[in-house]
């Protein structure tokens, strides 16, 4: 896209221009994002670099989860510096180099650190992931081992309600091992070439003049001379063009196609290939004898298995008869079942006990319940301690307000904030 | 308005005093977008590289820049100079609220969580005021008390910390084991060229509290000459742990968590009393121990 056409783009109704008069205060800036520079016009200087990007910009990745730095979602780089984006007024960041996930897929492929998070399962929503990726990248710009501690501790300002973190801590892990044999097979290959090298050296004396002679190597452009616009690409779906966002799937020149249709041996329309399920029965999947529309719909359960058709259920005007989810029908539910023999509760350890109902329960007799009169008055919560966060079940303590003991030879009851335990000097 | 200098920031800080400074801008941000606030005028202090660091001064006095980072404040070289400080910005945030957050911020702030508030008013902190008519230092509890507030057209500048050469100790309680805001944290210090401990015990209050009382108590239990030699114990255990519920009777008021709309006469302290005095007992024994060890 050209200036004009950024420039036009800010005069269109999305980029919500401030209207003069509203007494906010607008400015105008340009951001350097991911090595492009990028005017923004008439915002108001309130807005955080996170809408900025998002809105006006139209770079998506990084996303919004709380506005207030708690969640990591909109994790980009400025200066080198990972920051919560919405916590950046973007009228400040002028003149910074700000780095956004899209950047890390440049030329279209997506980065090791992307690929590792989504070979690692470290991706299930994928909201979070544009703040995990960032975070990663960063942690391993500055550190190219991290201990487990230190991933956690780099991570640990990025929320994530899916994974559970393991997998991005195995991220982390799977990338600092595949840039340590890089380099590692880097040096291997330079001192492969040095052994070869000083032959070269003396076979030609001359080689040094030769060498002197040749033009030096173009030295690299300064990014902001390179390119001043930014590659355009366009959404598929909304039509809506996108600058300086790298599409993970551009190298292809398309979108990543679902798996292709088998042709199949009629090649009819709404054949389903389905040949190798067990209990296929091609017969009922020919055209046109899936679904009849004049005996109603008959369900069938996501397996594929064709079932018989509901005897007791016609199509329509019966009261419905709800069909468990492995879908066998059943009979309703005040009749026998199938097996004959009425139903019994069998409890959770699966031996049926042997009269019709349940014993008592037995009193407890330890445990913080133990004290409680537990069947018929209100229990007090006073004296339960909980299971802390860690899993580590608390000693029996008096609760009445004394001092809280830890008994010795168990871990420390309360886990400092930056998770490591302290050496256990406190009991003075 | 990105000012290089702190002259320039100064000035144009005069000139419009209802522009907002804005340093590492997370919490100024946080109520900007929660819409609480609308800044007139923004002044990025962010380009002010002279604040960003520290220089020492005669009398054993460590002057730190209002822009330091809590990310910087938790390198090695720092926490060897003020330990104490350097766990609360550790344990201030993420890191990507540490990157940019600064220690100006936080006074300037002074919400009630602030990490590094305790540990500045235990080590009894001045802090520069800088404005068109010239600079002024105020204790930095005067300023957090209010008795001595910012006034327009101020610029929060340099933080005076002096250098005691002795343990420090900050101790943080959340509600969970990631970065989170304090439940109560406990600040202490140990002063041995006086012969005094300093706590300060921070989040239980809209300001950090001292335990004045509490503190010269302990004092006197300490056997000083037995500090730091292999096997020797500074303090009865039992002194110790007096000191964390003394210590926690004295910030923790008894109506604490009370709803005092209700108008029901106080029965002694609230659930929510004896809960958090005794995290802050807890905090305060442990907190002298690891200072003693």
């Amino acid at each position: 896209m050209t200036a004009e056409g950024i420039a036009q783009m800010g005069t269109e109704p999305t980029m919500h221009p401030a209207q003069p008069g509203d007494g906010r205060p607008t400015a105008s800036y340009t951001l350097r994002v991911n090595g492009f520079e990028r005017p923004v016009t008439d915002a108001w200087i309130g807005e955080s670099l996170l809408h900025v990007l998002r809105e006006r910009l139209g770079l998506a990745g990084a996303k919004n989860g709380c506005e207030q730095g708690e969640c990591g979602a909109c994790s980009v780089q400025v200066d080198g510096q990972l920051v919560a984006g919405c916590l950046v007024p973007a009228a400040l960041a002028a003149d910074s180099e700000i780095a956004t996930v899209e950047g890390l897929s440049a030329g279209g492929a997506v980065s090791d650190v992307q690929q590792a998070l989504a070979d690692s399962g470290a991706v299930q929503c994928g909201y979070c992931t544009p703040g995990m990726a960032m975070a990663v990248h960063d942690l391993l710009q500055r550190n190219h081992r991290p201990s487990e501690m230190e991933a956690r501790q780099a991570l640990c300002g990025n929320l994530c309600r899916c994974t559970g973190y393991r997998s991005a801590l195995a991220a982390v892990q799977t990338v600092a091992d595949q840039r340590a044999a890089a380099v590692l097979e880097a040096e291997a290959a330079a001192a492969a070439d040095e052994a070869s090298a000083p032959s070269a050296d003396t076979v030609a004396p001359a080689g040094q003049e030769q060498v002197a002679a040749q033009p030096e190597p173009p030295a690299p452009e300064p990014a902001g001379a390179q390119v001043l616009d930014p590659p355009v690409y366009q959404d598929a779906w909304s039509g809506t063009a996108t600058a300086g966002e790298v599409p993970v799937f551009e190298a292809d020149g398309d979108w990543i196609a679902a798996e292709e249709a088998l042709p199949t041996a009629d090649g009819g329309v709404g054949t389903v290939p389905a040949q190798g399920y067990p209990g296929y029965d091609p017969a009922s999947y020919a055209q046109g004898t899936g679904y009849d529309a004049a005996s109603g719909y008959e369900p069938t359960p996501a397996h594929g298995t064709a079932v018989p058709p509901f005897d007791a259920t016609p199509a329509q005007g019966t009261p419905y008869e709800p069909t468990p989810a492995h879908g066998t029908a059943t009979a309703p539910y005040d009749t026998t079942p199938a097996q004959g023999t009425p139903y019994e509760p069998t409890p959770a350890h699966g031996i049926p006990h042997q009269g019709g109902s349940y014993p008592a329960a037995p009193p407890y007799a330890a445990g913080p319940y133990a004290q409680a009169p537990y069947p018929g008055t209100a229990y007090d919560p006073l004296g339960y301690q909980g299971t802390p966060a860690h899993g580590v079940p608390a000693p029996a303590t008096p609760f009445d307000g004394t001092v809280y003991e830890t008994a010795p030879g168990t871990p420390e009851a309360g886990t400092p904030a930056h998770g490591l335990l302290l050496p256990e000097d406190d009991r003075a | 308005m990105l000012p290089t200098s702190l002259a320039e920031a100064v000035e144009a800080l005069g000139t419009s005093p209802a522009a907002v400074p804005v340093a590492g801008g997370t919490d100024l941000m946080e109520a900007v977008n929660a819409g609480r606030l609308r800044p007139a005028a923004l002044l990025g202090l962010g380009r002010i590289t002279e604040l960003r660091g520290w220089r020492y001064e005669d009398g054993g006095t460590a002057v730190l820049g209002a822009g330091l980072t809590l990310a910087r404040m938790d390198r090695p070289d720092f926490a060897a100079l003020i330990p104490a400080l350097a766990d609360a910005a550790r344990t201030a945030g993420p890191p990507q609220t540490r990157n940019v957050g600064t220690l100006g911020g936080n006074i300037a702030t002074a919400a009630p969580t602030g990490d590094t508030l305790p540990v500045l008013t235990a080590l009894e902190a001045q802090v520069t005021l800088a404005g068109v008519g010239g600079t002024r230092d105020v204790p930095v509890s005067h300023l957090l008390t209010g008795l001595d507030p910012i006034r327009p057209g101020e610029l929060l500048t340099w933080v005076r910390v002096p250098l005691l050469h002795a343990p420090q100790v900050f101790l943080k309680a959340t509600g969970r084991s990631g970065p989170a805001r304090a439940t109560a944290s406990v600040a202490l210090v140990l002063d041995p060229a006086r012969r005094g401990v300093r706590c300060a015990v921070g989040a239980v209050a809209p300001v950090p509290l001292r335990p004045l009382e509490a503190e010269a108590w302990v004092a006197g239990c300490i056997d000083w000459s037995a500090r730091g030699e292999e096997g020797a114990t500074p303090i009865d255990p039992a002194a110790a742990a007096a000191f964390g519920e003394y210590v926690a009777t004295a910030c923790v008021p008894d109506g604490y968590g009370a709803d005092a709309a209700s108008g029901l006469p106080p029965q002694g302290p609230t659930a929510a009393a004896l809960a958090l005095r005794r995290t802050v007992a807890v905090l305060a024994r442990r907190a002298l121990g690891r200072a003693l060890k």
